[in-house]
C-alpha cells in the first residue's frame, strides 16, 4: 500500500507539487513566525529581569498590596543566613526602597531612591553595566548618588552636582539630606531611568534608620526554569507565614499577561493562513480523489476494503507532508537557531517602543525544539484533517458505481 | 449567442457541485476571517489614536518652545487664554482646551509614585474629547479638593474613591509645595502615560497652587478636521512649538504603517493561496471538459466565445464566494464593532499596550472593494493557464481523446 501511495504521488504531479509546496511554506513560516514571536517575548522578559526585577523576591506580606513602613522586612541578616543554605539560590541581596523628592538648584522631581549593597548588586542587576557617566557606587558608605540618565535630565544635574532629598525614614520621621551625583546610568527602560536613583546602603541606613531592615530581598537562582521549586524551598526554609516569596511570574504579571495577549493575536493572524492553506490542500486532495474514482473502484473490485483506500490516501498525504516537513522543519529550525545566536538588529526600536518595555534593539528568535515539534505536529494534523472529506466522498460510492463514474 | 454562453457558464460553474462548493467555502471563510482580522486590528489602532487625541494632544497641540524638553512651569505659554480665544474664532477649529501640567510626587500614607498633575476645565474637556467617557469608577466632578486619578496610578497607590492623596511639586517660584486631594473618580484613557501618572484637577485650582496666572497654560490642544490648519498655525505662532498628533506620537504612525504592511502582506498571501485553489479547480474542470470544448470549436464556435464562457465560470465561482464572504465578514465586523471582543481576562496586559479590555473593529468600504478586486483578479488569472491549453489544442485529437 505504501509503494502504491508512492507511485500515485509521482503520477499525480500537480497535486503532489501543490501539497508539498503549501506544506513546506506553512511549516517553514509557522516555525519562523512562532520563533520570532516567542523570541521577542523572551527578550522583553529577560531584559526586564536583568535590569532590576529578581527571579525571586521576598517580602513581608502587605508590603506590595498596602505598603508603608509597617511592612518592611526585619532581621534581614538572619534571613540571609537561611538563604545561604538553600540549594538553587545562587546569590541574594537586600534593597531598601523609598520614594522622595529630589531637587537640584532649580528643578525637582519625584524619584525612587534605593539603598543597595553595590558589590552584591552587580550580580543582581544591570546597574553597573548601565553606567554612562562618572562611576558606579564604590562600596564606601558615602553620599554618592547613582542617578538614572533621564532623571538627571529632569533635574538638570551633572556629575558632582548637589541634590537634596526629602522623604520619610523607616520610623515615619522626616528624612532629608544632600547627596552628590557620582554616576549616571541608562538601562534603556525609560520609566526606570527617569525615576530611579541608587545610594550605598551603609550611608542610606543611617539616614533612614533602616539597619537590618529592607523593603525586600532579591534572590538569584542558578536555573530560571527551577524558579517555582526554589520558591517553595525558600518559603519552607523561612517558615514564616508573614512572609511572601514571589517569583518573576507574579512580580511581572502584567508584562507576562501582555506577552500572552500578543501571542493570542499572533496565533489569530497565522490561523488565517492555515485556514486558507488547509482548504487548498483539501481542494487539491478532493480533485485528485474525485478524478481517481474509477481507479478506486477497480481497487475495491479486486478486493481492497474502504479502509484500505483510506490507508492509501493517508499514506499519500503522510508521505507528501513528511517530505515537505523534513525539508522545511530543519530549515526553519536553522533560521531560528541562527537568529537566536545572532539576533536581528532593528536600529532605534528600543527608543521608539521604550514605553512598551523594549530596552534593546536586538530581536532574537527563540530556538526551542519542543516548540518546533508542536508546530510540525499542527501542520501534520491539518494535512490529515484535509483528506477526511475526500475520504468520505470516495467511500460514498460502491465499487461498481465508482467503476462506471465519468 | 451571449445568452447561451452565459447559461452554459452558469451551469458549468456548478456542474461539479461539491468541488465548486469547496472553492466557494474557501473564498468565503478566508475572506471573512481576513476582513474580521483587518477590521479588528485597524480598530485597535484607531481606538488608541482616538483616545490619545481626546485625552491629550488633539489633532494639533501648541507648547512653548522649550516646554517639551524642560517640562518646567516657567516654560509655559503666558498668553494661552488670548490664543485660545483667537483659535476659537478660526472656522477650521472644532474645539480647543488649555491644560496646565506639572511633574511631582503623589503619596498616600503608605505608597508614593512619580506623577503628573494636569489642570483641566471639565466643560472644555467634555466638548473636546468627551472626557466623561473615560470614567471607570466614581464620578466626574472636580471640586476644590477633588482629583481624578489615572487607573494605573490608582492601582499603584492602592487608592479607592474617597482616599486622600498628597501631591508635591515645585511651584513657579521654585519652592516645593504640597496639595492634599481626595479621589473623586478613577479614569482610564488608554493613553499609557496618562493612566500611569496623571492626576486631573481643576485648572483654576492648579494655577493658584502653582502660582501662575489664569492666562497661563502649558499646552493648547486643538481638534480639527482641516489639513491646512497646522501650517496656518505654524506661520501664525512662530514663537510656539506647533505640532501635529503624529509628530507628538510618532509611535501611532509607526503602528499604522506596520498594520498597513501586515494587512497588505496577509492580503497578498491569502489571495495568492486562494488563486492557487481556484486555479486548481478551474484547471481540472476544463480538462474534464476538454472534449466538450473540442466539439464546440469543431462546430464553429470561436475561441473568444469559449474564453468568455470560462471567464464567466470563474466569475460566478469567485463572485458567489465573494458575496458569501462579504456577508459573513460584514456580520462579523458589525458584531465586533457593536459588541467588541471582550478580553477582560487580559485587561492588565492590554492596558500595558494602551488598549482597552474590549476591542472594537472598524468597518471601511475599502475592505470590501479591495477584496472584490483581488478575488475577481484571482478568479480571472486562475483561468489563463487552462485557456492556453484550449487555445493550443488540436480540436480533432481532443474530440477523439478518451478522457
Amino acid at each position: 500500500m505504501f509503494f502504491l501511495a508512492l507511485k500515485n504521488i509521482l503520477f499525480y504531479k500537480g497535486r503532489s507539487i501543490t501539497t508539498f509546496a503549501l506544506t513546506f511554506f506553512s511549516t517553514f513560516s509557522f516555525i519562523v513566525y512562532v520563533a520570532m514571536m516567542d523570541g521577542s517575548h523572551n527578550s522583553i522578559l529577560h531584559n526586564a529581569l536583568k535590569v532590576y526585577v529578581g527571579a525571586i523576591e521576598i517580602y513581608e506580606k502587605g508590603y506590595r498590596e498596602i505598603g508603608g513602613n509597617e511592612y518592611l522586612l526585619y532581621n534581614v541578616h538572619k534571613k540571609e543566613e537561611i538563604l545561604k543554605n538553600i540549594e538553587g539560590v545562587s546569590s541574594f541581596t537586600s534593597r531598601y526602597e523609598t520614594y522622595g523628592l529630589l531637587s537640584s538648584d532649580e528643578y525637582s522631581s519625584a524619584a525612587m531612591v534605593v539603598g543597595i549593597n553595590p558589590t552584591k548588586e552587580v550580580q543582581h542587576s544591570q546597574l553597573k553595566n548601565a553606567l554612562i557617566l562618572g562611576e558606579y557606587l564604590d562600596g564606601s558608605a558615602n553620599n554618592c548618588l547613582y542617578v538614572g540618565s533621564d532623571l538627571a535630565k529632569r533635574l538638570h544635574v551633572k556629575l558632582d552636582s548637589k541634590v537634596s532629598f526629602i522623604g520619610s525614614a523607616s520610623d515615619n520621621s522626616f528624612a532629608a539630606d544632600i547627596f552628590k551625583v557620582c554616576g549616571m546610568f541608562k538601562t534603556g527602560a525609560y520609566e526606570f531611568d527617569s525615576s530611579s536613583a541608587f545610594i550605598d546602603r551603609g550611608y542610606f541606613d543611617t539616614l533612614m534608620l533602616s539597619e537590618d531592615m529592607a523593603s525586600y530581598i532579591h534572590v538569584n537562582v542558578t536555573d530560571l526554569s527551577d524558579v517555582d521549586l526554589i520558591q517553595q524551598k525558600i518559603q519552607a526554609a523561612l517558615d514564616d507565614p508573614k512572609l511572601e516569596v514571589l517569583t518573576w511570574k507574579t512580580l511581572m504579571a502584567s508584562m507576562v499577561e501582555a506577552m500572552k495577549v500578543d501571542s493570542i493575536f499572533g496565533y489569530i493572524s497565522i490561523s488565517l493562513f492555515f485556514v486558507v492553506i488547509f482548504f487548498v490542500i483539501m481542494i487539491f486532495s478532493f480533485i485528485n480523489a474525485s478524478s481517481r474514482l474509477r481507479e478506486f473502484g477497480t481497487l475495491r473490485a479486486i478486493g481492497l476494503s474502504s479502509a484500505n483506500i483510506n490507508v492509501l490516501l493517508f499514506y499519500e498525504i503522510f508521505i507528501l507532508s513528511t517530505l515537505a516537513i523534513i525539508l522545511a522543519a530543519p530549515l526553519g529550525a536553522y533560521v531560528a537557531y541562527y537568529f537566536n545566536a545572532n539576533p536581528i538588529i532593528i536600529e532605534g526600536m528600543s527608543e521608539t517602543y521604550k514605553e512598551y518595555g523594549i530596552v534593546s534593539d536586538e530581536l532574537p528568535l527563540s530556538f526551542d525544539l519542543f516548540t518546533i515539534a508542536w508546530n510540525v505536529g499542527i501542520v501534520y494534523l491539518l494535512n490529515f484533517l484535509s483528506i477526511l472529506y475526500p475520504m468520505r466522498f470516495i467511500n460514498r460510492f460502491k465499487p461498481l458505481e465508482a467503476l462506471k463514474h465519468v | 449567442m451571449y445568452k447561451i454562453i452565459l447559461k452554459l457558464a452558469f451551469k458549468n460553474a456548478f456542474l461539479r457541485l461539491a468541488r465548486t462548493i469547496l472553492v466557494i467555502v474557501m473564498i468565503a471563510v478566508s475572506m471573512s476571517m481576513m476582513l474580521s482580522i483587518q477590521g479588528l486590528y485597524d480598530g485597535m489602532t484607531f481606538s488608541m489614536a482616538d483616545k490619545i487625541k481626546r485625552s491629550d494632544c488633539g489633532d494639533i497641540s501648541l507648547y512653548s518652545k522649550n516646554y517639551r524638553i524642560t517640562r518646567a512651569i516657567k516654560d509655559d505659554i503666558s498668553d494661552a487664554t488670548a490664543i485660545q480665544k483667537e483659535l476659537l474664532k478660526n472656522g477650521d477649529v472644532d474645539a480647543v482646551v488649555l491644560r496646565l501640567k506639572a511633574e511631582g510626587l503623589s503619596s498616600t500614607a503608605r505608597k508614593s509614585a512619580f506623577s503628573v498633575i494636569v489642570g483641566i476645565d471639565l466643560n472644555e474637556e467634555e466638548k473636546f474629547g468627551q472626557f466623561s467617557r473615560f470614567l471607570k469608577q466614581g464620578e466626574i466632578r472636580l471640586g476644590k479638593r477633588d482629583v481624578l486619578l489615572g487607573s494605573e496610578l490608582a492601582k499603584k497607590l492602592k487608592v479607592k474613591i474617597g482616599s486622600k492623596v498628597i501631591f508635591s511639586t515645585q511651584d513657579s517660584t521654585g519652592e516645593i509645595n504640597g496639595i492634599s486631594l481626595r479621589v473623586r473618580g478613577i479614569v482610564e484613557t488608554n493613553n499609557i502615560l496618562l493612566d500611569k501618572s496623571a492626576l486631573f484637577v481643576d485648572k483654576t485650582r492648579l494655577q493658584k497652587f502653582l502660582g501662575v496666572s489664569k492666562e497661563e497654560a502649558t499646552q493648547i490642544a486643538i481638534r480639527t478636521n482641516s489639513q491646512t490648519l497646522l501650517k496656518q498655525l505654524q506661520a501664525r505662532y512662530p514663537h510656539l512649538d506647533v505640532k501635529s498628533f503624529l509628530e507628538l506620537y510618532p509611535i501611532i504612525q509607526q503602528m499604522q504603517d506596520l498594520m498597513f504592511i501586515f494587512n497588505s502582506l496577509s492580503f497578498l498571501i491569502v489571495m495568492l493561496v486562494v488563486f492557487i485553489g481556484i486555479m486548481g479547480v478551474m484547471y481540472v474542470s476544463i480538462l474534464d471538459r476538454i472534449r466538450e470544448f473540442g466539439i464546440m470549436r469543431s462546430i464553429g464556435m470561436g475561441y473568444s466565445l469559449i474564453r468568455s464562457q470560462i471567464f464567466l465560470e470563474a466569475f460566478f465561482v469567485g463572485f458567489v464566494g465573494y458575496i458569501i464572504g462579504a456577508f459573513l465578514g460584514f456580520f462579523a465586523l458589525k458584531y465586533l464593532q457593536n459588541y467588541g471582543l471582550d478580553l477582560s481576562e487580559f485587561a492588565d496586559g492590554l492596558a500595558s499596550f494602551g488598549y482597552s479590555s474590549t476591542l472594537y473593529a472598524t468597518i471601511k468600504f475599502s475592505y470590501f472593494s479591495s477584496t472584490f478586486i483581488a478575488i475577481m483578479a484571482a478568479s480571472f488569472l486562475s483561468v489563463l493557464l487552462p485557456l492556453r491549453k484550449i487555445k493550443n489544442m488540436n480540436t480533432i485529437e481532443v474530440t477523439k481523446a478518451n478522457i
